[in-house]
């Protein structure tokens, strides 16, 4: 079977980090230039107490800036790309509890949100592109080695951040 | 010396230097780790101490705000001779009893698209009504009543827009809340601000810091928005085929219009 080079795996791990990079800090700052329309689209989840929806609203572009920070850095990728997979199931879990109680509202994945007219939700293609984010996280999560990261700078070992990859180069082939 | 005795000096020196070298570099690694994490800390800690700060001062953007009084485009003129401002429940009738022609104005002080209609037509309106042409009842919605942080300004600006007309001053008052009108998901106003604003624009009756203090007409709105909410007259069809009430909402003739479309306002002093 051909296995592609540890070079393509690091090639894609490097798209797979700064695409998931540049989600977050897209969504975290068009979130952050507009904290009252944020506020309302944490609001029209309908999910929390109303005592959190304010410090929802205001922690949640935080973090979403500071993981694409930490992702465009390569730095600590494994857990960054573990936190970025739990923020997005809670993502799509919000998104698909407000489908599935029928409300009308607009995700606020990038900015905005909030109630629309009921018709014009996109919950589908909602779901969907955050499940195409959810795959970068998922790559991460299981090969979080890639090119032009500060984990490669802190000599982690390639493939694998927590343990360098068994070198097989003296075992002959065919074993 | 033998043979294996150098062999096994030499073995012994590399090793020694294999050592060295890898002592070295381990020190070097955890010194570059430790920076990385010290800097990593510190951009967090800046991150979230400042994204914090930078977040509630401009929800808060209002605090410590005098609402300016004044039009969108001029400063607030006097109540023209002959235009009445009445108050009947939870709407308010202002114009020129002789008027001809009427419309009614569903507005939420909180909608952004409501401040566009007036930023629009507001001044179109109020010539209308100075010059004896319109009558309009202006109907306070307090639809986004939840939509400030905190919660309420919807309705705290409504009532006090309510307790201006008492006082005579509800054009005004109402163009100076349209005007400085605050961020969906902001603060808001709170009755301090909206007691101010009245006293600004020269009512004097204490009655009124009374009114808005104590919620005289809230009842009386939210009564209002229930009716308005089951009112067949007021649905309207959205642009996806889905009905339902919205704001702002103008009634000429008993029906929506779509004020969206130019000339909507000559039709009704015409029609």
């Amino acid at each position: 079977m051909l296995r592609p080079s540890q070079a393509v795996l690091d090639g894609v791990g490097v798209l797979a980090r700064l695409g998931l990079a540049a989600v977050w800090l897209i969504s975290g700052a068009l979130k952050i230039s507009e904290p009252g329309q944020t506020y309302i689209a944490v609001q029209a989840y309908d999910v929390l107490p109303h005592v959190l929806v304010g410090p929802v609203a205001t922690m949640l572009p935080l973090l979403e800036l500071l993981l694409g920070l930490f992702l465009l850095a390569g730095l600590w990728t494994r857990q960054v790309a573990g936190a970025s997979l739990l923020l997005l199931l809670v993502l799509i879990a919000g998104i698909a509890q407000s489908w599935a109680r029928g409300l009308s509202i607009d995700c606020g994945c990038f900015g905005g949100g909030g109630q629309v007219a009921p018709g014009q939700t996109e919950y589908p293609q909602e779901i969907l592109r955050d499940s195409g984010f959810l795959l970068l996280a998922v790559w991460l999560l299981v090969r979080p080695s890639s090119w032009f990261s500060v984990d490669r700078w802190l000599g982690r070992g390639r493939g694998n951040s927590a343990a360098p990859a068994p070198d097989y180069s003296e075992v002959p082939e065919g074993n | 010396m033998g043979g294996a005795e150098r062999t096994a000096r030499k073995r012994r020196q590399q090793t020694q230097a294999a050592r060295a070298v890898s002592q070295a570099r381990g020190a070097s690694a955890d010194r570059k780790r430790v920076i990385v994490t010290v800097v990593a800390v510190v951009v967090v800690a800046v991150a979230v101490i400042g994204g914090v700060i930078w977040i509630n001062a401009s929800k808060n953007s209002t605090e410590g705000q005098a609402i300016t009084t004044g039009t969108n485009s001029a400063p607030a003129t006097p109540p023209v001779a002959g235009v009445v401002e009445k108050r009947d429940g939870a709407v308010v009738l202002t114009g020129k009893p002789d008027a001809k022609k009427s419309i009614d104005v569903y507005a939420d002080f909180l909608c952004p698209i409501c401040g566009e209609f007036q930023k629009a037509y507001g001044p179109q309106i109020e010539q209308a009504v100075n010059s004896g042409q319109l009558l309009v009842r202006y109907h306070m919605v307090p639809l986004l009543n939840k939509s400030s942080d905190p919660p309420g300004y919807s309705l705290d600006s409504a009532n006090a827009s309510l307790a201006a007309a008492d006082s005579g001053k509800f054009t005004a008052y109402h163009d100076a809340l349209f005007k400085n009108q605050p961020e969906e998901g902001g603060r808001g106003y709170d009755k301090g601000q909206l007691v101010k604003l009245g006293q600004d624009l020269g009512i004097t009756d204490p009655k009124f810091a009374e009114a808005v203090n104590g919620g005289t007409y809230n009842q009386a709105i939210n009564d209002a928005y229930q009716q308005t909410l089951k009112d067949p007259n007021l649905e309207q069809t959205f642009p996806n085929g889905k009905k339902g009430f919205g704001t702002p909402s103008i009634v000429v003739g008993g029906k929506v219009v779509n004020w969206q479309q130019p000339g909507w306002l000559q039709q009704a002093l015409a029609g």
